[in-house]
This record gives C-alpha cells, sequence and structure tokens, in this order.
C-alpha cells in the first residue's frame, strides 16, 4: 500500500504538480495554488466593496448588492459553476477559458460569503469609532481605511480564514468544467491506473490538507502576533522584563 | 498654547433657533444661544433633558430639523461637501463619555494619526507634539501603551490630548467623566481645569457641579429640550431664578 503510493508519486510528481504543461495548458498542483491565490486575493477586496455597499446608506447601492449577496449565497456553488459555464458563452458568444470562468465564478461566491463576514466585523465595531473618527474630522473612506476596517477584519480574522480556507477546496469543482487542476490531474491518474483509486485519492486528500493546514497556521501565528503586540508585550518592554530575570537566573 | 483668533467674530458658536425631533418626540426646542471666544460653558441639566443631544449637533454628529449653528462665520448645518464639512469638524474638538480611543493603536498614534491623515502633517512632527501632548495630560509614560492597558481614566486624558492635536479653536465634552470610576473624576477634571485656564473655549455636558462652580464662566440649565436658565456659577448656586433648576440643585444635594 505504502510502496503503491510511492510508486505513484515516483511515476506522476510532475503531472500533479505542473499538469500536462510544458506540452499542454499548467495544471496540477500549481494550477490549483494560482487559482486559490487568485480567487482569494481578488474575492477579498471585492467582499469589502460589497461589505461597504451593503452598508451604504443609498439605495441604489444597497439594494442590488443585497439581491446579489443572498442570491449568491443562497445557491450550491456547482450550480453557479454550470451557469457560467454554459450561459456565459450562450449570452456573450465568447469563447471562456473554464479556468476564468472557474476563477470569475469563485471569486463572486466566496465575496458574497466574506462580504457578510466583514458588514459583521464593522456592524460589531459599533458606532462610538465611527463617530469619533468623524469628529477628528476624517472622511467616510478615511474613517474605513485607518479606524473601521484595522479592526473588524482583525476581528474576523477567524472567520475570514476559514472563508480562506474553502475558497482552496472549492477549487476542486473546477474539475467537472475541465479546468486542470490538481483534483483533475488526480482523476487523469487515477484513470490510468484503473485499480488504485484509494491510493491515488488518499495522495490528493493529504496534499489539500497539508495546502489548507498550513494557511490556518500562518494566519494563526499571524493572529497571535498582532493579539501581542495590541498587549504591548513586543517592543521595548518585554526586553526591560526579560533582562532582569536572565540576570537572576545568572546569579543562581 | 495659543489659540487662534479670528478677529471679526467675537462669537466662537452661535446656536440660532435650533429644533430637533424624533418623530413626534421633541428633542430640542427652539434653543438659542452662543458661546464667546474664551468662555467656559457648562451644560447641566437632568437626564433626557438634550443636553447631550444639543452638544452633538454642534459638530453635527445630530442632524437638526431647524435652525441655524455657526462656527467660524460657517453654518455648520448648511448643505455643504463633505470635505468642507469635515474640515469644519477637524476644528472642533470632541471628547465622547465612552472615550472611543482607537484600540488598534498606540496611545501615541492616537494622537498622531488624525493630523497626519487629516492635516497632512509630516508624521514627526505630528510625533513630537502628539508627545508633547501626552505630556501635558500627564501621560508621557505611556505613549507606546495601547488603551486597553490604560485606565479610564488616562484613556479620557488621551481621548483629550487626540482632540486636542487637531488644535481646534474650541473644545466640546460630552459627559466626559460619567463613566469613570470615582477616583478617577478628579485627573480628567484637572486636565479640563488646566486647559480652561489657558484660555481654551469651552462647552461641558457634565454632572460635575464642583467642576462648574469653579471654572465655569456660565451655566446653560436644560430641561425638556429647552435652556431654561443661563447664569454665572454664582447666580445659579445661590439663587436659581427657575423652580426646574431649583429643584434640580435640591436633588443634587441629597
Amino acid at each position: 500500500m505504502i510502496n503503491d503510493i510511492i510508486a505513484i508519486i515516483q511515476d506522476y510528481w510532475l503531472l500533479l504538480l505542473i499538469g500536462q504543461y510544458p506540452n499542454g495548458p499548467l495544471g496540477g498542483l500549481a494550477n490549483t495554488l494560482i487559482l486559490s491565490a487568485l480567487s482569494i486575493g481578488l474575492a477579498f477586496p471585492f467582499s469589502i466593496l460589497l461589505a461597504l455597499a451593503r452598508l451604504s446608506k443609498w439605495s441604489f447601492l444597497r439594494w442590488p448588492v443585497t439581491v446579489l449577496v443572498y442570491v449568491t449565497r443562497g445557491v450550491p456553488l456547482l450550480m453557479l459553476i454550470l451557469w457560467s459555464y454554459f450561459l456565459v458563452p450562450l449570452l456573450t458568444g465568447a469563447d471562456v477559458p473554464s479556468f476564468v470562468t472557474m476563477l470569475t465564478t469563485l471569486v463572486v461566491y466566496q465575496a458574497a460569503f466574506l462580504s457578510e463576514v466583514v458588514r459583521a466585523g464593522i456592524v460589531a465595531l459599533g458606532h462610538g469609532q465611527m463617530e469619533a473618527a468623524k469628529a477628528l474630522g476624517h472622511g467616510y473612506f478615511g474613517a474605513m481605511r485607518f479606524v473601521i476596517l484595522p479592526q473588524a477584519l482583525y476581528n474576523m480574522i477567524p472567520s475570514i480564514l476559514s472563508t480562506f480556507v474553502s475558497t482552496i477546496k472549492d477549487t476542486t469543482l473546477g474539475y467537472v468544467i475541465n479546468v486542470p487542476d490538481l483534483t483533475f490531474a488526480a482523476s487523469q491518474v487515477n484513470n490510468q491506473l484503473l485499480t488504485q483509486p484509494f491510493q491515488v485519492f488518499l495522495i490528493l486528500a493529504v496534499i489539500y490538507y497539508a495546502i489548507c493546514w498550513s494557511l490556518t497556521h500562518v494566519a494563526y501565528r499571524l493572529e497571535r502576533r498582532i493579539t501581542r503586540r495590541r498587549a504591548g508585550l513586543t517592543g521595548v518592554r518585554p526586553t526591560a522584563v526579560i533582562a532582569p530575570v536572565k540576570i537572576v537566573s545568572e546569579q543562581l | 498654547m495659543t489659540l487662534p483668533v479670528s478677529p471679526h467674530d467675537a462669537r466662537a458658536i452661535r446656536i440660532s433657533h435650533v429644533s430637533k425631533q424624533y418623530g413626534d418626540y421633541q428633542v430640542l426646542k427652539n434653543i438659542d444661544a452662543e458661546v464667546t471666544r474664551g468662555e467656559v460653558v457648562v451644560i447641566c441639566g437632568p437626564s433626557g433633558s438634550g443636553k447631550s443631544t444639543l452638544i452633538r449637533t454642534i459638530n453635527r454628529l445630530e442632524e437638526i430639523n431647524s435652525g441655524s449653528i455657526s462656527f467660524d462665520g460657517q453654518d455648520i448645518h448648511a448643505p455643504m461637501k463633505t470635505r468642507e464639512l469635515n474640515r469644519l469638524r477637524s476644528r472642533i474638538g470632541f471628547v465622547f463619555q465612552s472615550f472611543n480611543l482607537f484600540p488598534h493603536l498606540s496611545v501615541v498614534e492616537n494622537v498622531s494619526m488624525s493630523p497626519v491623515r487629516v492635516k497632512g502633517i509630516a508624521r514627526d512632527v505630528a510625533h513630537d507634539q502628539a508627545l508633547r501632548l501626552l505630556d501635558r495630560v500627564g501621560l508621557a509614560d505611556k505613549a507606546n501603551a495601547y488603551p486597553g492597558q490604560l485606565s479610564g481614566g488616562q484613556q479620557q486624558r488621551v481621548a483629550i490630548a487626540r482632540a486636542l492635536a487637531m488644535e481646534p479653536p474650541v473644545m466640546l465634552f460630552d459627559e466626559p467623566t460619567s463613566a469613570l470610576d470615582p477616583e478617577m473624576v478628579g485627573e480628567v477634571l484637572a486636565v479640563m481645569k488646566s486647559l480652561a485656564a489657558d484660555g481654551m473655549t469651552m462647552l461641558c455636558v457634565t454632572h460635575e457641579m464642583g467642576f462648574a462652580r469653579d471654572v465655569a464662566d456660565r451655566i446653560w440649565f436644560i430641561d425638556a429640550g429647552q435652556i431654561i436658565e443661563m447664569a454665572t456659577p454664582e447666580e445659579f448656586f445661590t439663587n436659581p431664578r427657575h423652580p426646574r433648576a431649583q429643584r434640580f440643585l435640591a436633588d443634587l444635594r441629597h
């Protein structure tokens, strides 16, 4: 069993890593990472815009975005992917690569979820912070950028992170519209071997777990660092606190 | 600290016929009053009388339904570009009951952030100014602490320094000591007293009658949305004319 897995990795590591590149499109793990990074990178700022629109006092901004968020959240992702895959070419006549279809759908879908997280973070802060910023002469965007969002986003790191992780996991659905990602590569391997699906998909699961776990871990450490900084545990003080302790231990 | 003095008008704030209602409830009824430069006005009155609402209309944290409030010769409630409103607000210092410090910024950043971001002052200049202001409110040693590490009294003194950093000609205080433990009230009042002694124009909503007696030039007594008595502290405390003010003072003595 272990030997099977090692053999599969030895034979197919390049396919799992980069797909059929350079003879075909870039695929495999590389493409999964690129798709995930782009989705998260685009969905995050987009979600902030959606959240601000949802909180806007202008109904012409608030209503369409509210509808978008509700509809997107109320429909399975797979359904959205199939819609964009079949409908966009029909409506526009353009031949959209499946990677772009998948990326766009993921960005809209995850941004809708994230926007609710961001909105909750902003609302949870209460009016006091915005009023204080206004009273000091900050405009709306200045207050958002320097006062509200740094706090709201920080408070929401755990929720934001779990959305990031689910974005990575959702890239696997690209398989159904032939996005050449890691899952696609693994199923190619499986199709060639035919007899070892358990081994192949175990490798797949381990790789996804490693990526998602690393992201969770990085964010956890980031969160702890910010918490420590805000509690005043870094900077000049710790040396002052630690130094005497060291002297004491040396004397002992 | 030198205060900018505009030669054309001795009035810092002019409140004319200001009314405000929430639905059927009339919070402010035709308020007419003015604050001259360098004057310290204490607004007092029973809770729910509209004192906080009144002071919040002066920098337009609350809108009004009719009337006008002029500051710097400009009606702050006139239709105007938000940029213009922000500029006016940046020249009116405001201290909140609940401090509202920015918890994600250190104390010195709390004080220096708005001069940098709103007025465009160089970062190091704003930093030095912030340190001077913190020294003035007695918190120079807390410059690198975060608001969460400070006591209520210390937080409120930082909030005062933060407002002063914009160099406003006028300071508004909305019950600055009401959220504090009793032993911390004194340190905040001391800072306010020293501001008043330096000639700052101040408008304070407060229940601290000792402060009102010692520092105020005039007292406005508000009840049910109306200023029913304007008097010097001496007149107000020894010989209040309005029966409602008499009752208020009698209640305070108990």
